[in-house]
């Protein structure tokens, strides 16, 4: 699906090796569904965990970088004779430096240098450094003198399309020309509505924010570099990394491992791995290279920010008749897809038979957009699921019904594919029902400034189907312990966890006996980069068949020793058994097969997905929330998540993704925002915690209840999961937004919903009313 | 990250007076906004006086006249949780623990409090701004969502203490110690107005150490309170904040003092609102007056005029509850 290119970003997969068939679905499980705390929770928390900060080698260097400080700019000169004799400094790189020389892409749009002299965003690497300490590192880049001609900025993405406005690229600031899609007629379908409401919202950019810095640790072994990265893909930095070097994929090992969340900024190489590269190359030592808090704000990616005119006709008994969107979105300095898929919801979450969508990117002098958690869709959900509430208010219609009547048996955003299945119904009635919808709409506001409101919305997320490539590797010890190896990242989802579970099912191997290996390019076998919400259902799959493998070895071994045909045995609870005579049983560990051969090695692939279904998850959201009408001050005190992400694997880690989503979203919809000095410099100054909010636990509702719409998709992939991790902050900041609307009467259409935009609305009601 | 600078820590009150005197030296208490400022490059500092060792400086004691006093090295965690300012100085209990978050709480001292620099995003950020020696103030056309309505100056940062405006409204004075020997000035003098001197945030002059907060005794019938309207729940500075002090006497209320934060570059004296409110019950006509008087004088700037409608909503709030007790 369209959803893929952005995780995708490399271009064409590697297949995988066909397996075998597929294994049918599990009927009951034992282990899978459960709640397991996380395989490596003790390590995590106790602080022995390994993350590539903590990573420290012998002779190691540290690396900064100097970056533009205007939001574009031309280096005409930079003068590295200073910052060569600070004390500590083992060396110094800039655009004219021989061994910088290379190629540099954000997308494949458009290449450019390392260094290049042209800057386009506040940020943009300008220079580097190598020295003994940190300290030294940034004392030389604060002694690079750099002339800039800096040139005029724009950074608002209505402004970038202005006629005035200064070109960032020559061929303007448009990325290509608007993608438009339509099905039917938008105008026959407005002509045949009873209302037609239309509305113009905007969401702010946002800042992924991860608790781990970007950054690496770069070692060369003669011909072989070593990197240890925080990322959500060892094998898309490794593709990168070896692309740009010009070095073999052979001899670029990326180790993973343990990393502190990404959200979609981790998806790929940065241009700090190639300078890591560079000044570990150049010192012949290795180099650490870890951002600055700082830095991370201006240019490893961001939600980019989107204008949405949404225009909705609706008949007087709830039938949807036309949508029509326009998306301004900005890509930021480079092409970024900073459109992309605003409008996916438009399409596809509610039937309708005619919709018009216009999708413009646009160049802005900004950090290049990244993927952030469901890209484009809270935007889109936040524009969508605001209208759709207005409609209900227009029609006098529950805005549970109005969506229920309009839930789509087919993917019309992809020309009427079905769902491998689809729980958007049961999202939006078991929700409602659990949350008590309805006795919470009947009840007032309440007398005082304080007044109370409740919300839903609902979403889908364009993939979460998984798919391969992937290739799982399951040993069986002589012990009946197991090891699992696999090249996924565990992006703090507990990934880890679900996998080791999957062998647990199969094999009967306790959790305790189980080792994961993962995240390594040397050692571990090839997985896309952990997103999209594709982990679990990409992997545990290939998981599962490998175990099957693992399965077939050992049954096969049994039956040659208990002089048993296969078929009568069973593998449960690390013993095999005779299902005609339960007395005739071998534990794994007396199995005398097993003790030679030392280890069963089951190899499994992730098989392909059906091709005539479309595999995507469904939500809906709902929630409580009380507006103090004189401060404008919004306490979101309650929220269900009705999520249909088929099989729930781990219960425990289910949970977690539903309260983060739900977190993540609450940030959306009342407090974070990219604030730039647009009148004055174009910089930013919301570029710390302080000023860049991110919801605390006050924020967010103790009273967050997950409730799993648990569909058997059966045809979707051996182990019926789909993704969960993005579909759970989709609906959440539209919600709120109309949460807050119940309570005060008030559509909030730009975001945040903080005192500075509610105030204004609230006592232009007050005039009015 | 920090810049190379010395550390000493004094035993003697004397000592640090002697040391903090010298040119690039810094006072470090409980360090949290110091050691922010220096990693931002707010400010250089050659040496770092810390004060820390002066146990003197620390605890809560009563006044011989009736008041209390507050050492400077007093946590705001320990100010919230003190019984005695819960119950007499209520208003100074909810600041403290309306201050920032329970770490900073912990870490963060009072003297500390009353002597941060602001939070505009400007001057924290790499913008060579009006107040660190340079040109302009680029919230005056730039982003002033977070910035001064009233008496901004050439410069409109915001002092972002939550403790100074209700020890402001409490009648509180500090104690300074020099090297000339002690003074003692009302909070209310201790922050320099914008336009006054915009480059400077307190009176201390060079080798000035605060050294201890004094409260006055409590009048009979005193009540205040403190509340903050901020852009989260917690961990976060005043969008704008009330200070209140008043006696009511047979429901009228008397000495009224009004001092608001988030809104200047000191914590801001209303007496538009005292006005409204001296002599008067605290009912929901007079209520509404004062409420209509807080938005007297001010001058919000391109991004900040919702300022004024959260001062007039939370006025109304908190006299509503010092009405009801």
């Amino acid at each position: 699906m369209r959803g893929d290119g952005l995780y995708f970003v490399e271009g064409a997969l590697p297949e995988t090796p066909t397996g075998g068939a597929q294994a049918e679905a599990w009927q009951t499980t034992r282990v899978v569904g459960t709640r397991q705390p996380r395989i490596d929770a003790y390590e995590r928390v106790s602080g022995t965990a390994v993350y590539p900060s903590d990573v420290v080698l012998p002779d190691m260097l540290y690396g900064a970088i100097l970056r533009c400080p205007h939001p574009h700019a031309k280096v005409k000169k930079v003068d590295l004779a200073s910052a060569r004799s600070v004390p500590g400094v083992r060396a110094v790189l800039a655009g004219d430096s021989p061994e910088a020389d290379l190629r540099w892409y954000y997308t494949r749009q458009v290449f450019t240098r390392l260094f290049d002299a042209t800057c386009r965003f506040e940020g943009e690497a300008v220079a580097a450094v190598a020295a003994e300490t940190p300290q030294q590192a940034r004392d030389a880049l604060r002694a690079i003198r750099v002339e800039y001609e800096v040139l005029p900025f724009v950074v608002e993405e209505g402004r970038a399309l202005a006629s005035d406005a200064p070109k960032i690229a020559e061929g303007g600031n448009r990325v290509g020309e608007p993608e438009v899609y339509t099905r039917g007629d938008v105008a026959k379908g407005f002509s045949e509505a009873d209302t037609v409401v239309e509305r113009t919202y905007r969401t702010a950019a946002e800042i992924h924010s991860p608790m781990e810095l970007h950054g690496c640790v770069a070692r060369w072994d003669g011909p072989k570099l070593t990197i240890w990265e925080t990322t959500q893909g060892v094998y898309p930095v490794q593709q990168r990394v070896a692309s740009l070097l010009d070095i073999p994929l052979s001899r670029v090992r990326v180790i993973g491992h343990y990393m502190g969340g990404g959200f979609g900024s981790k998806l790929s190489a940065d241009k700090y791995h190639l300078v890591a590269a560079v000044l570990a190359r150049l010192t012949a030592r290795p180099v650490k290279l870890f951002l600055s808090r700082e830095e991370t704000f201006r240019c490893v990616g961001n939600r980019p920010p989107a204008t949405m005119r949404l225009k909705a006709g609706v008949k007087k008994d709830g039938t949807l008749t036309a949508l029509e969107m326009d998306v301004v979105g900005a890509s930021g300095g480079y092409p970024a897809g900073g459109a992309s898929l605003v409008d996916w919801l438009v399409r596809d979450l509610y039937l309708c038979p005619n919709v018009k969508c216009t999708s413009t990117d646009v160049l802005t002098t900004t950090g290049p957009a990244r993927a952030f958690r469901a890209p484009g869709h809270p935007q889109g959900a936040w524009a969508l699921e605001q209208l759709v509430d207005e409609l209900a208010t227009a029609i006098g219609m529950d805005p549970v019904a109005l969506r229920v009547k309009n839930v789509p048996a087919l993917s019309q955003g992809r020309d009427d594919l079905p769902y491998s299945t689809t729980g958007l119904k049961q999202c939006l009635e078991e929700g409602a029902r659990a949350f008590g919808w309805e006795e919470a709409r009947r009840r007032a506001p309440g007398r005082g400034p304080w007044k109370r409101g409740v919300g839903m919305a609902a979403g889908t997320w364009v993939a979460g189907a998984g798919g391969p490539p992937s290739t799982v590797i399951v040993k069986l010890g002589a012990d009946g312990s197991a090891n699992l190896n696999m090249g996924a990242s565990d992006i703090g989802t507990g990934t880890k966890t679900v996998m080791a579970m999957v062998v647990a099912e199969e094999l009967g191997v306790p959790l305790d006996r189980i080792h994961v290996e993962h995240a390594d390019t040397g050692t571990t076998q090839y997985a896309t980069a952990s997103g999209g919400s594709k982990t679990v259902p990409t992997e545990s799959p290939a998981t599962r068949a490998a175990a099957l493998e693992v399965k077939r070895q050992v049954l096969d071994l049994a039956a040659e020793e208990l002089k048993l045909p296969v078929a009568e045995l069973r593998l449960q609870d690390g013993v095999v058994t005779s299902l005609k005579d339960p007395a005739l049983k071998k534990p794994l560990a007396e199995l005398g097969g097993l003790r030679r051969r030392g280890v069963v090695v089951g190899v499994g692939t992730r098989a392909p997905n059906p091709e005539d279904l479309a595999t995507c998850p469904f939500a809906a959201q709902f929630c409580e929330v009380e507006v103090n009408e004189r401060t404008g001050e919004v306490r979101v005190l309650r929220f269900l998540a009705a999520q249909d992400s088929g099989r729930v694997m781990n219960r425990l880690t289910y949970d977690n993704q539903v309260i983060g989503g739900i977190t993540m979203g609450i940030g959306l919809a009342l407090t974070e925002a990219r604030v730039l000095d647009g009148a004055q410099t174009g910089r930013l100054v919301s570029g710390n915690f302080h000023d860049y909010k991110l919801p605390t636990m006050l924020d967010v509702p103790a009273d967050i209840t997950s409730l799993p719409v648990e569909l058997p998709d059966h045809r979707a992939n051996s182990t019926g999961a789909k993704g969960l991790g993005e579909p759970v902050t989709i609906p959440t900041a539209a919600a709120v937004a109309n949460a807050v609307f119940a309570a005060t009467g008030v559509r909030v259409t730009d975001s945040p919903i903080s005192p500075a935009r509610l105030l204004p609305l609230l006592a232009a009601a007050r005039k009015e009313g | 990250m920090l810049p190379a600078f010395s550390y000493v820590r004094p035993t003697t009150l004397g000592e640090a007076i002697r040391l903090a005197g010298r040119k690039g030296a810094h006072i470090h208490a409980g360090g949290t906004d110091l050691l922010g400022c220096l990693r931002d490059q707010v400010l250089g500092a050659e040496t770092l006086v810390s004060i820390t060792g002066l146990s003197e400086l620390r605890g809560i004691a009563p006044a011989r006249d009736g008041g209390l006093r507050l050492g400077a090295l007093t946590t705001i965690a320990e100010v919230a949780a003190d019984p005695t300012i819960r119950g007499r100085y209520a208003g100074l209990a909810e600041a403290a623990s309306q201050v920032a978050s329970p770490q900073l709480r912990n870490q963060g001292t009072l003297g500390g409090n009353l002597c941060q620099k602001p939070r505009c995003w400007y001057y924290r950020g790499d913008f060579h701004c009006l107040r660190k020696g340079g040109e302009m103030c680029f919230a005056a056309e730039g982003e002033s969502q977070g910035h001064a309505i009233f008496g901004g100056d050439r410069c409109f940062a915001v002092h972002p203490s939550d403790t100074a405006p209700v020890l402001a409204a409490l009648g509180a004075t500090v104690r300074i110690a020099g090297a000339a020997g002690t003074r003692t000035i009302p909070v209310e003098q201790l922050l320099v107005p914008a336009g006054t001197n915009p480059q400077r945030e307190t009176v201390l002059e060079p080798g000035e150490i605060l050294t201890e907060v004094v409260l006055p005794p409590p009048a009979a019938g005193l009540r205040s309170s403190y509340r903050k309207v901020r852009a989260r729940a917690v961990w976060d500075f005043a969008l704008v904040g009330v200070a209140l002090a008043l006696r009511l006497e047979g429901g009228v209320a008397r000495q009224v003092r009004v001092f608001l934060s988030g809104v200047a570059a000191v914590p801001w004296r209303h007496p538009g609102i005292e006005a409204a409110l001296t002599g008067k019950p605290l009912d929901a006509s007079i209520i509404a007056a004062a409420s209509v008087a807080a938005a007297k004088g001010a001058e919000p700037l391109g991004k900040n005029a919702y300022k004024v409608e959260l001062l007039r909503g939370l006025m109304t709030e908190e006299l509503e509850r010092l009405a009801r007790g």
